[in-house]
């Protein structure tokens, strides 16, 4: 079972938990406004600098497009969050999420340019990704009630990788076991009985 | 606006933002912006397996009016 990392089933808690946006700790004031490249391979990443570069990324292009938009920035799980949140986004989100993964590609690729280091960056638009986990771990709990009942495994909708680690984790702290399969994009979780 | 917010979203991940331009064409088949970038920075927007081609082809898709504008993509020798 070759699984990519953030595919994985972790051990935390993945009940629809809502989701909080607090404001990031500033950890080095003078050495994070100096320009990347700076940065080791191997290096533990600046989380930071990561969610400075792509609030700067983000915010001029919601000038461009003339959007109203607010950037909030946060740390989960290791890896910076940056929220587009306000405004009319549903744009920026596009159906089932396309759009909103394509600009988490194109600021990941922009931290890239500036630190030399790949960035495991989550992007989040109008509220879009925390709904979706709500949903989603629900599915989660509710499948894994099926499959505990009938003692038949089930194979879910494909997903894209954020959202089958949304479903691994509702599966798992229901306490039963679930895999993924098929290739991308067409790669879905199944849930296995007991 | 469409051709500024590509500008943008392409200087930002390439190694040379000051050789980016783009340019919008109206021919018959439609809208097109045409990318220029640094010929080391073409492999760059375009992505293993053309994915930030994409990428960049659906931002633009999405704060564009409701008809596709083709994006292409050359190096600034290209004629």
């Amino acid at each position: 079972m070759t699984e990519s990392p953030e595919d994985q089933p972790t051990t935390e808690n993945a009940a629809g938990t809502e989701h909080i946006v607090e404001p990031v700790e500033p950890v080095e004031s003078t050495e994070s406004a100096a320009p990347g490249r700076s940065r080791s391979p191997g290096s533990v990443p600046d989380l930071e600098k990561e969610s400075e570069i792509a609030a700067d990324y983000l915010e001029d292009l919601l000038d461009i497009a003339d959007l109203d938009g607010d950037i909030d920035m946060d740390v989960e799980r290791d890896r910076a969050l940056v929220s587009v949140v306000g405004g009319d986004l549903d744009d920026l989100v596009g159906r089932d999420g396309v759009v909103l993964e394509a600009l988490q590609e194109l600021v990941r690729l922009a931290v890239l340019t500036q630190t030399g280091q790949r960035s495991r960056l989550m992007l989040d638009i109008g509220g879009y990704r925390a709904g979706r986990r709500a949903v989603l771990s629900e599915l989660g709990r509710t499948t894994a009630e099926t499959v505990r009942a009938t003692g038949e495994r089930v194979r879910l909708e494909p997903m894209s990788p954020f959202e089958r680690k949304i479903v691994h984790d509702a599966v798992a702290a229901a306490g039963l076991t679930s895999e993924s399969e098929g290739e991308e994009p067409q790669r879905r979780v199944v849930v296995l009985p007991a | 606006m469409l051709e500024e917010a590509l500008e943008h979203l392409v200087r930002g991940i390439v190694d040379h933002p000051d050789e980016v331009s783009v340019t919008d064409r109206n021919g018959r088949r439609g809208r097109t912006l045409e990318v220029r970038v640094h010929p080391e920075d073409l492999g760059k927007v375009i992505g293993r397996a053309g994915r930030t081609a994409k990428a960049l082809r659906t931002v633009i898709g999405a704060l564009g009016p409701g008809r596709g504008v083709r994006v292409d993509f050359l190096d600034v020798d290209e004629r």
